[in-house]
């Protein structure tokens, strides 16, 4: 690229220069590999689980699910214009909320399982109580929040107040959803933000884009991100942090699924099919991080042992694409979504 | 490993600017051997193995709660 500008060219050598100071420093540290410091381990079993629960109800394509902090209910949202408020264990469903849009792309359930935050092509964010009812017996709506220039994509709660938000405008957002305000943005990506993951001890999350990257970011510091993953060939559509809060997973539509290690700063590993056929839409991870799990375009939710890079198998059952994933934090199973309509339950 | 930025087509020299500036505190942080990182996670796995469902199955049945439950007469 020609510039008749002499800063410009400039700076765009330095960019070239700092990014390979970061290549540099990664290689430095990469002193072994995944799979041979693993190779004592045991061979993971074959993927024993089975669909247990197929949740009807949704008319429409389902977008996305989200387990609650009891491992029992989850909420998926559909192009039907509704989220269902599951019970996993009995198959019912506890609540049924009409929204204002149907769009919906986004939906979180806060641990405590007090509130659902949804949104989409509506631009905006809205956080039912699940404990309160309006007069006409929904689950009240206790805050709207519609300062997003592009559609929402993925939203997580840290607790009943502070909202994670990552939207097609590029940004992320911290929002206190009770008070309503915005308690500070994240920037940094190049692309929209469509997935985004919180560590368990609340203290930073990661995101992925269209991008190709993921980034790793601190809440108490808004601003720019810690860290910048490198490695996808194509957008990041699902990034979830490992259980040791150590590691993330990330899965694509270059048809991978990969770990990244936050102290490591790089890629540990990249997980593909016998045949990489499909795009994968969304990942999840067992209780002990010892299995990878990816919702693909071919319907199924591929298998891998983490520490082998082994495909351990693919669960069968939805009859379109799946979308979205949610694995308990017991780790006793995990929901998956699809445009079939239909909620799975897999233990 | 192809880095693709977008931006670098952008002509605003202040975004450049502070592009680079990040780019260098990344590049500046400390970093721990991929080796130490495999062993932590590896031992996380292991001492957790016993409680992750999806791996090891369930001790009994009866601590599944989507088990089948026997059906019960009413006499």
């Amino acid at each position: 690229m020609t510039s008749k500008d002499p800063e410009l060219d400039k700076l765009k050598t330095e960019l070239e220069a700092a990014i390979e100071a970061i290549k540099e420093a990664q290689k430095k540290v990469a002193d072994a590999d995944l799979v041979t410091v693993c190779a004592d381990l045991q061979d993971a079993p074959r993927i024993r689980a089975s669909c247990k629960r197929i949740l009807k109800g949704h008319i429409n394509k389902v977008n996305g699910v989200h387990f609650s902090g009891d491992s029992r209910h989850c909420v998926s949202g559909s192009l039907d214009g509704k989220l269902i408020i599951w019970d996993t264990w009995t198959g019912n469903k506890t609540q049924i909320i009409p929204l204002r849009s149907a769009w919906v792309m986004a939906t979180a359930f806060a641990p405590s399982g007090n509130f659902v935050a949804s949104g989409g092509m509506d631009n905006q964010v809205t956080i039912h109580d699940l404990n309160n009812r309006d007069s006409s017996g929904q689950a009240k709506v206790i805050r709207e929040i519609s300062a997003f220039e592009g559609f929402l994509s993925c939203a997580r709660f840290l607790d009943d107040s502070r909202l994670v938000t990552g939207s097609a405008d590029m940004k992320i957002v911290l929002w206190d959803v009770q008070a309503g305000k915005n308690l500070g943005e994240f920037h940094g990506h190049e692309g929209d933000v469509v997935t985004l993951s919180v560590a368990g001890d609340g203290g930073h999350f990661v995101t992925g884009s269209v991008d190709r990257t993921a980034k790793l970011w601190d809440v108490r510091e808004p601003g720019s991100a810690k860290q910048t993953f490198w490695g996808h060939q194509s957008d990041v559509n699902s990034v979830c942090f490992h259980p040791s809060g150590q590691a993330f997973a990330t899965s694509s539509e270059d048809k991978t699924t990969r770990l990244f290690d936050l102290r490591a700063d790089q890629q540990l590993a990249e997980y593909t099919p016998p045949s990489a056929n499909s795009a994968f839409t969304s990942c999840g991870l067992s209780r002990s991080g010892r299995l990878v799990l990816a919702g693909s375009d071919d319907n199924t939710v591929h298998v891998w042992d983490t520490m082998k890079a082994q495909h351990v198998g693919n669960l069968a059952g939805h009859e379109s694409r799946i979308t979205s994933l949610s694995v308990a934090d017991s780790g006793i199973g995990f929901c998956t979504t699809s445009w079939d309509t239909t909620v799975r339950v897999w233990v | 490993m192809a880095v693709v930025l977008p931006s670098m087509q952008m002509s605003n020299v202040q975004q450049q600017r502070v592009l680079v500036e990040q780019l260098r505190r990344e590049a500046g942080i400390r970093r721990i051997n991929v080796s130490i990182a495999v062993e932590d996670i590896k031992k996380y796995i292991v001492d957790h193995e016993q409680d992750d469902y999806l791996l090891v199955g369930f001790s009994s049945q009866k601590a599944n709660p989507f088990r089948e439950k026997s059906s019960c007469s009413v006499l």
